[in-house]
């Protein structure tokens, strides 16, 4: 343990540069698969109404905001240590708490966007058999990305927190 | 409040004098018609359901017609259609002229018909011949002319294909056994090898044996004359001939699409004449009379007798309250800026009479949260400029019209939430904030968010309270609402030093009441209690409530980040003049891609915010919107 600090040079900026990368990563790849499986049953309803492409195209995007979140307080992590400047010095402690900033919107945007996904599929439905009920449709994915909006506003007050 | 009052309205007038009252009745616009006939068994004998079926079915019959020619027609039209259509301006005698021109109609009609009828033919014949070519381009190579394949004096020539592997096969067998047979392979095609195959009569048997071995299969072109090659062309020629007519028939159907607009209002024309005659089916009738029922505004009762009595004296009209059991019909009367929300309302459900119409309320809460969630004064601006161009300019009607509304006031909510937080396209023009900045105090911004969320779910229960008051149920307003919000309001007395004494005993006063009369139903007042006790724990609920209003300033730190993320990725472009020049379109690109994820997160999430946190708290809906008997177009103006 004594090497691996030594080895590191007694900084914990790498730590905090795994906890961007874990938030824009792991929110990007959920947006990515919910995205994606939005988009599977978007394209099943144009085929019978091409004309429903505004309508789907919306419910696609709802599950791409948990990777804007995620990139978003990846942002601010480069920000804090100053990837964009000057780096700031970087204790291990302060480190491990950036990395921890990183989880809760890297986790819960990764699995929220997934299931997010799949709820906005199935409002696809909705579109094609009721379109007049598009608006209860769109309620359904945003009810999921409520707790992708609390991980966010829970990893901006951590981040928040610390002070370098 | 803003629910209009009702009417039920009883007629009977002259059969006679149905169609004129009938007219002025659509015009006027304010009469649902209800059904009478389950109302004909109490005792009537000569009373008969009514209905102008016939003229219906005439009209649907024609009104298809006209769909039709309207969609053929469509397809050829080459002009843009404008994003929001203008309606057209049709005087009285022009309609009558529209209406009575039936040879015009049919005219168009037929040519459509035609037209279309004839495409669908050329489609088959192309299929037909391209099918052909197909079957026929192995062959090209061959120089024989098809009509001489086939039996001579003393030999048999024959087509055909087998799969290539066996072409050696083939050919060995027939070179060892020295049979008098020639093989002539014409082409190769994917798996397959055709052949011509010319041989004796003598060795038929054992050649027909042979091919059979090799899966041989027979093809004959029995219709044709000449080579393939001459026949491939023959075909082709008649493929471009199909098409010269394909695009004359085009031309033709391009020639009449200046009568789409003939067509669209005789459309609306015909619709109104439907709608009309459609109501009579709900009527009943004697020999020379007929009677109808239907809701009216209570304030437009007058209105309607002015009318008829402008038509006719011989008729009869009476205006009653509706019963317990009646559903009435809903119509809304709300302010002009309240309008547009009401279809964010209806998304959700229609109010009923009995309920109360929560618009009003809604709205206010509506354009705030959505000006938050944004918070940028520039994308404000953009974004009311926009809806602000297009509902001068364009007039759009309906859904839409009332989304450009919403975007519109929710525009200037943004601008002002915007300068209010210091947002001016993220922090791209750095212009101080008039009150602070969230991103340097963000538990001031959370906790002003809670606040605002806690004076909306109080809305929401003061309106339970006054729906209950309203319902006669005034004990029930004591009980439910003023005991629990004395509990919660006691609650939060605690966190502020200065009230925590009041506070204490609101709660605790808040609390025993809700302990003791929440489930004030229940007859053992052991489980009366004890339900008492569970209800405390929907403090627990309004927390939650509560803490879902944390997502206002998510969103509101969403698109300011998001803007800053935009701001420091384009100004790392910014060297040279070409960097800069980059970097304006790059900043433009990225801050209207920004408003437009910004706005519809808002939207999102307000409309989330008013169904579930806010509308959970009291309001029923489910009703039935009115729908009067009036004029309804598509293309002309009312």
């Amino acid at each position: 343990m004594e090497n691996l600090i030594e080895l590191m040079g007694n900084s914990g900026l790498w730590m905090a540069f795994l906890g961007s990368a874990l938030a824009a990563g792991l929110a990007g790849c959920g947006s990515a698969i919910g995205v994606g499986i939005a988009g599977q049953a978007a394209a099943g309803v144009i085929t019978e109404d091409p004309s429903k492409f505004g309508k789907t195209l919306l419910l696609q995007a709802l599950p791409g905001t948990q990777g804007i979140y995620g990139l978003l307080i990846g942002f601010l992590i480069w920000s804090k240590i100053g990837v964009f400047g000057t780096i700031v010095p970087v204790t291990i402690e302060q480190g491990l708490m950036l990395m921890l900033v990183g989880l809760p919107v890297g986790l819960v945007g990764l699995i929220s966007a997934i299931y997010q996904g799949k709820a906005s599929a199935a409002s696809c439905g909705i579109i094609a058999k009721r379109p007049e009920e598009f608006g209860k449709g769109m309620i359904y994915p945003a009810m999921v990305e409520t707790y992708a909006v609390l991980s966010l506003l829970a990893s901006f007050l951590m981040l928040n927190g610390i002070k370098l | 409040m803003a629910i209009v009052k009702m009417k039920k309205a009883t007629m009977i007038a002259l059969q006679s004098e149905k169609n004129e009252i009938l007219n002025d009745l659509q015009r006027f616009g304010y009469l649902q018609v209800v059904n009478l006939e389950e109302r004909m068994e109490q005792g009537f004998e000569e009373l008969q359901p009514d209905s102008d079926n016939e003229a219906v079915g005439r009209l649907e019959a024609k009104l298809s017609q006209v769909k039709y020619s309207i969609d053929f027609l469509g397809k050829f039209n080459t002009a843009k259609k404008p994003l929001f259509a203008q309606k057209v301006q049709v005087d009285e005698t022009k309609r009558k002229e529209y209406l009575d021109n039936e040879e015009k109609l049919n005219e168009i009609y037929e040519s459509c018909r035609s037209i279309d009828s004839r495409f669908t033919e050329i489609k088959s014949s192309e299929t037909k011949l391209n099918n052909a070519i197909a079957q026929l381009t192995p062959w090209l190579a061959l120089k024989e002319k098809l009509e001489e394949i086939g039996t001579t004096h003393n030999t048999n020539s024959i087509l055909g294909f087998i799969a290539s592997k066996y072409e050696d096969e083939l050919s060995t067998a027939v070179k060892d056994e020295d049979l008098t047979a020639y093989l002539e392979k014409v082409g190769v095609e994917k798996e397959n090898s055709y052949f011509m195959v010319i041989y004796h009569q003598t060795c038929e048997e054992r050649i027909s044996q042979l091919l059979k071995q090799v899966g041989w299969t027979k093809v004959t072109f029995s219709e044709y004359s000449g080579t393939p090659e001459e026949n491939i062309n023959r075909i082709k020629a008649e493929i471009s001939n199909l098409e010269n007519i394909k695009k004359e028939l085009a031309k033709k159907a391009e020639a009449m699409v200046p009568e789409s607009g003939f067509l669209e209002i005789l459309y609306d024309l015909l619709s109104i004449e439907k709608d009309r005659r459609s109501v009579v089916k709900d009527f009943i009738k004697t020999d020379k009379t007929f009677m109808l029922q239907g809701w009216i505004p209570e304030k437009f009762a007058d209105d309607m007798t002015k009318l008829l009595d402008g038509i006719t004296d011989k008729y009869t009209i009476s205006f009653e309250d509706p019963s317990e059991e009646d559903e009435i019909p809903v119509l809304l009367n709300n302010p002009k800026a309240v309008k547009p929300y009401e279809m964010i309302t209806d998304l959700y459900s229609v109010p009923n009479a009995k309920g109360i119409d929560p618009n009003i309320f809604m709205a206010p809460f509506f354009v705030v949260f959505f000006g938050i969630m944004v918070t940028d004064a520039v994308y404000g601006i953009l974004m009311s400029a926009l809806t602000g161009y297009v509902l001068y300019k364009y007039k759009p009607q309906g859904g839409m019209k009332n989304m450009m509304w919403i975007m519109f006031f929710g525009g200037i909510s943004t601008f002002f939430w915007g300068g209010i937080f210091g947002g001016w396209l993220g922090d791209l023009i750095k212009v101080k904030p008039w009150w602070f900045n969230p991103l340097d105090e963000p538990l001031k911004m959370l906790i002003f968010c809670l606040i605002l969320g806690v004076i909306h779910l109080y809305t929401g229960y003061i309106l339970q309270a006054y729906q209950n008051i309203k319902a006669g149920n005034f004990m029930d307003a004591i009980y439910d609402q003023v005991l629990w919000l004395m509990l919660l309001t006691g609650l939060m007395f605690l966190a502020l030093p200065p009230l925590a004494a009041v506070g204490k005993y609101m709660a605790i006063v808040g609390a025993a009441g809700t302990v003791i009369f929440s489930a004030r139903s229940e007859k053992n007042i052991f489980k009366r209690l004890i339900s008492g006790v569970l209800a405390l724990y929907n403090v627990s609920g309004f927390l939650g409530d509560v803490l879902s209003y944390s997502r206002l300033f998510a969103l509101c730190l969403a698109t300011g980040v998001i803007a800053q993320v935009f701001n420091a990725m384009g100004l790392m472009m910014g060297g040279s003049i070409i960097g800069k020049i980059i970097m304006i379109a790059f900043l433009a690109f990225a801050h209207v891609f920004n408003t437009a994820l910004g706005v519809l997160g808002a939207y999102v999430h307000t409309s989330r915010l008013q169904y579930v946190e806010f509308f959970g708290k009291f309001y029923e809906g489910e009703g039935k919107p009115f729908n009067p008997l009036r004029i309804r177009t598509k293309y002309i103006q009312e």
